[in-house]
């Protein structure tokens, strides 16, 4: 009876397997508990503030740009402003009903073809490195954020967290409160390559441009930009 | 593709040919080690995350028959149909039967060192099926019928103007423009249309993660999500060894990957692949080509580790003088000199002696491969299997019988000093290898041994 | 102390002055040095060839010749670690004089750092000097840090060199890239050998050195040999005899 591929291949790597070896720690968990709200042992605690901060220069850093903002009427008014030549905008957020298409779905993804902006809720930025992280339920379509020539994400100044294991643990909590996903990524910046003798070219095969708009409800409107 | 029956040595002594080009090529991948260092020195945990990288993979290691099945069953769950591919033939086997059910000659491909490992395109090709390779560096050396040189930076080998000239000849662009930013939107316009036309995407994978059956994938050009989002079918390749265990994990390695690999925080898109979009397929391929027996290895299964950053390639003083190609395999430099022996030892036995032992690569690894002391061990194995050149194992043989008898060695040392001295083009000749571009050194006129005896005895 | 003093086979043969620079400097600070007559060689080139396994004759001859010293020096950081790593007898007595050997061998410039605390050396060299870094005294041996760790710089090498009146470090563009030498590699991957060679050469000259330095002979060996092919006025000296000279 010849055994399948799948069947070899296991009692080959269980044999060959060596001895146990356990898991390490990750920095800032102690051995005893992965304590969900323990602050990162290896990285300072930083404030609000700085993490926004953090976030906002490492994205300016790679070829994004950021807002921080009162609300969406100041959105509206910026990207107005910016891709005053964009003949199609889609958004996920109903605030932008004004400027934007915003439907719940569609039913085929290459009619997205053609959209100049699109413009999304995240659930939150890593200022370590300046990205944010969508889920596709924020996407309308898994191909949306990618195929748009510019990407506008929205996230609350608040929700940036310092590194990738906040991230990580973050992402855990909202899966335990019955947030799931099929897909989800984190996006840092404009799509990008440095393939051509490493001079940098903003613009690879996804979007050209991406801005990111830090809702900071505490704001007022006066004295603005 | 032609198969070179040349060794490194012959092959990067080629390479050497063009010194300017070879500087040229030396300083672009110093440049990117140097930024790799920047962006880890900006981390002052990084070696707490190397040793913490390296414990998880030495546990997935441990677990792995384990960590397959709990990942299989989950990805099962998730609707994903996984395959298990013994070998090459049978992992490329499995991806055209795919193509087959669904009818489908064409499709794109984002980047994926398992699939040149297997020769997937050639592979393809042969049976009437275009592959499009959408990673603008992959799609230069596509365009240009070569392999790719590196496996982050795949035509790191190219300059500007000869990707114009190619463009040219390809794409249409104008004669003469080599301007990156123009050529890049050129691809950028030719391989959108690809995207928007073909119903199968392959992508490789960077990480599985076994508790949840989900799979991310790394790129700065967005090419592996345009691919797959559009496309009916979504084919994922993977070698078994890309495994962690938990999703928290995959905080440790998206720190360490690209920081590693070009010296940026993170890549512009890490994906997240869990279920197929409503109304799409999704398939995992799981390979083992040879990585089952490497794990079998006490000394060398750790290179199974290796999250493909290539930060080993990007600070050996060797690969950086003699270029991927001169390891005519797919994966290349220092990592791929120790996993390469195991599929074919005779082959690939000149790969080991490709280094100067420096030890520079074992220390930017970010899962703390002991690369250097695996290239030593692997050079024993080689000779004892037999792998060695007969003139050299002569020359061995004749090396220890002077070296294990003092009274040999110094009569053999006088009469080397006396012949340079007096006759020098006994060594000073076109078939001393070393004479080539070196000077030879000054004999002196007693030993330190002579000297000691008749001065401090 | 009773301190064996080892000598490379290529210092031996080539660079005689390096030996009894080494020899003086142990005596001038105090260790009574003795020089086994019947040394030959570490086995290091058999076992970076693959053919560790012949390696058996030049193990036995360590041994025989080493066992009894409350220190061994040499001044050559890879010979040091290749017995380090590799010493072994094939019938070890109990207690095993291999396992002891390996605890109680230096290479120079970590014995005058770490065992002699040398604070103050009666040097003189004014000159521009180059510090090669030599891989295996460097990543082996940790006589200095390397770039690739993100951890607190030292240089043992450094710290001695700096005692030496009237000497003038330069700094270079790439602090700790391999030279090339690699023991038979040198000669096997001809091209490459002396491609890396050139590029340490030149950026030595580039930043002013009179002269390369370092811990290891085998790597000033290579060094030179392309600095004499060129007909550059810049010399190798071996460290032993920078911190012995009264130039």
């Amino acid at each position: 009876m010849t055994m399948s591929s799948r069947d070899k291949i296991l009692a080959a790597v269980k044999s060959n397997q060596p001895d146990f070896r356990e898991l390490p720690p990750l920095p800032g968990e102690t051995a005893s508990a992965a304590d969900a709200s323990s602050a990162n042992a290896a990285t300072p605690n930083f404030s609000p503030e700085q993490l926004a901060s953090k976030f906002i220069g490492l994205l300016e850093g790679i070829g994004g740009s950021a807002y921080i903002v009162s609300g969406f009427d100041r959105i509206t008014h910026i990207l107005r402003e910016e891709h005053a030549d964009a003949k199609r905008i889609v958004s996920g957020c109903p605030e932008l009903a004004s400027l934007a298409e915003t439907p719940a779905h569609y039913d085929d993804p290459h009619t997205l073809e053609n959209i100049d902006l699109a413009v999304l809720r995240a659930h939150f930025g890593v200022a370590e490195n300046g990205a944010c992280w969508i889920t596709e339920d924020l996407m309308i379509e898994r191909a949306l954020p990618f195929i748009a020539q510019h990407l506008a994400l929205v996230i609350h100044k608040k929700d940036i967290v310092a590194n990738m294991h906040e991230a990580y643990e973050r992402i855990a909590k909202a899966e335990k409160d019955g947030m799931t996903y099929g897909f989800a990524t984190f996006i840092a910046g404009p799509s990008k390559t440095a393939d051509i003798e490493q001079s940098l070219v903003l613009g690879a095969h996804g979007p050209r441009s991406m801005t990111v708009f830090l809702l900071d409800e505490e704001m007022s409107d006066a004295g603005f930009y | 593709m032609k198969e070179s029956t040349k060794d490194h040595a012959a092959l990067a002594s080629q390479f050497n040919k063009d010194e300017p080009r070879v500087d040229w090529h030396d300083k672009t991948l110093w440049w990117i080690r140097e930024k790799r260092d920047k962006a880890a020195h900006g981390v002052p945990e990084w070696e707490l995350l190397r040793d913490t990288a390296s414990g998880i993979k030495e546990n997935v290691l441990s677990r792995l028959s384990e960590y397959l099945l709990q990942f299989e069953e989950q990805a099962i769950r998730n609707g994903v149909k996984v395959h298990w591919a013994a070998d090459a033939k049978e992992h490329n086997e499995i991806i055209s039967s795919i193509l087959r059910q669904h009818a489908v000659n064409k499709m794109v491909k984002s980047k994926s060192m398992l699939t040149e490992e297997c020769h997937l395109n050639e592979y393809l090709q042969e049976q009437g099926i275009e592959v499009v390779d959408t990673d603008l560096g992959e799609r230069v050396v596509q365009l240009a019928g070569e392999p790719p040189s590196h496996i982050v930076l795949p035509c790191i080998h190219w300059k500007k103007e000869e990707i114009g000239e190619l463009f040219h000849e390809h794409l249409g662009t104008p004669a003469g423009n080599a301007d990156p930013q123009f050529l890049t939107h050129a691809a950028r316009l030719h391989l959108r249309e690809k995207f928007l036309t073909r119903r199968v995407a392959l992508t490789g994978v960077n990480f599985a993660v076994a508790e949840t059956g989900e799979f991310v994938v790394c790129t700065n050009e967005g090419n592996a999500d345009m691919g797959a989002h559009l496309a009916d079918v979504h084919i994922a390749c993977m070698g078994i060894e890309k495994l962690i265990p938990q999703r928290k994990h995959l905080g440790v390695f998206l720190r360490l990957l690209t920081r590693s690999a070009t010296g940026q925080p993170i890549t512009t898109y890490s994906s997240h692949f869990k279920k197929p979009r409503p109304g799409q397929e999704m398939h995992i391929v799981l390979v083992d080509n040879g990585r089952s027996i490497h794990l079998g290895r006490p000394d060398f299964r750790s290179s199974l580790k290796c999250i493909r950053c290539a930060a080993c390639f990007n600070t050996c003083p060797v690969y950086r003088r003699s270029g991927g190609h001169s390891y005519h395999t797919a994966v290349a430099g220092p990592i791929g000199s120790i996993l390469a022996p195991n599929l074919d030892m005779k082959k690939y036995a000149d790969l080991p002696f490709a280094s100067t032992l420096c030890g520079s690569c074992s220390n930017v690894c970010p899962v703390k491969i002991d690369i250097h002391e695996q290239l030593y061990k692997w050079r024993q194995v080689i000779v004892q299997a037999g792998n060695a050149p007969i003139a050299k194992k002569a020359a061995m043989q004749t090396m220890t019988w002077v070296l294990s008898n003092p009274s040999v060695y110094h009569t053999a040392g006088k009469a080397g000093r006396w012949f340079m001295a007096n006759v020098p083009f006994t060594v000073n000749n076109s078939l001393n290898p070393w004479y080539k571009q070196r000077e030879m050194p000054e004999p002196p006129a007693s030993s330190f041994g002579e000297w000691y005896k008749k001065n401090k005895k | 102390m009773k301190v064996g003093l080892f000598i490379p086979c290529y210092v031996d043969q080539f660079y005689p002055q390096v030996g009894i620079a080494t020899l003086q400097l142990l005596e001038k600070y105090g260790c009574e040095v003795v020089y086994p007559a019947g040394q030959t060689c570490c086995g290091q080139p058999m076992a970076n060839s693959g053919f560790e396994h012949l390696t058996k004759g030049t193990n036995e001859l360590f041994i025989k010749n080493f066992q009894e010293f409350d220190y061994i020096v040499c001044p050559s950081g890879s010979c040091v670690l290749h017995i380090k790593d590799h010493l072994h007898s094939e019938h070890p007595a109990s207690p095993d004089p291999a396992v002891g050997i390996r605890k109680k061998i230096y290479e120079l410039v970590e014995f005058l750092t770490d065992i002699l605390k040398i604070d103050h050396l009666e040097a003189k060299f004014r000159h521009k000097v180059g510090l090669h870094q030599a891989c295996h005294g460097q990543r082996g041996l940790k006589l200095s840090q390397m770039s690739e760790l993100v951890a607190p710089p030292f240089s043992k090498p450094e710290h001695l060199l700096k005692m030496v009146q009237g000497i003038e470090l330069i700094e270079l563009d790439r602090k700790d890239e391999c030279c090339g030498f690699g023991g038979t590699f040198c000669v096997a991957e001809e091209a490459v050998s002396v491609k890396m060679g050139k590029d340490r050469v030149a950026d030595h000259l580039h930043n002013g050195a009179e002269y390369i330095t370092g811990a290891d002979m085998s790597c000033l060996m290579h060094l030179e040999g392309i600095l004499q092919r060129q007909k550059s006025k810049t010399r190798v000296k071996h460290i032993a005899e920078i911190l012995n000279s009264q130039e």
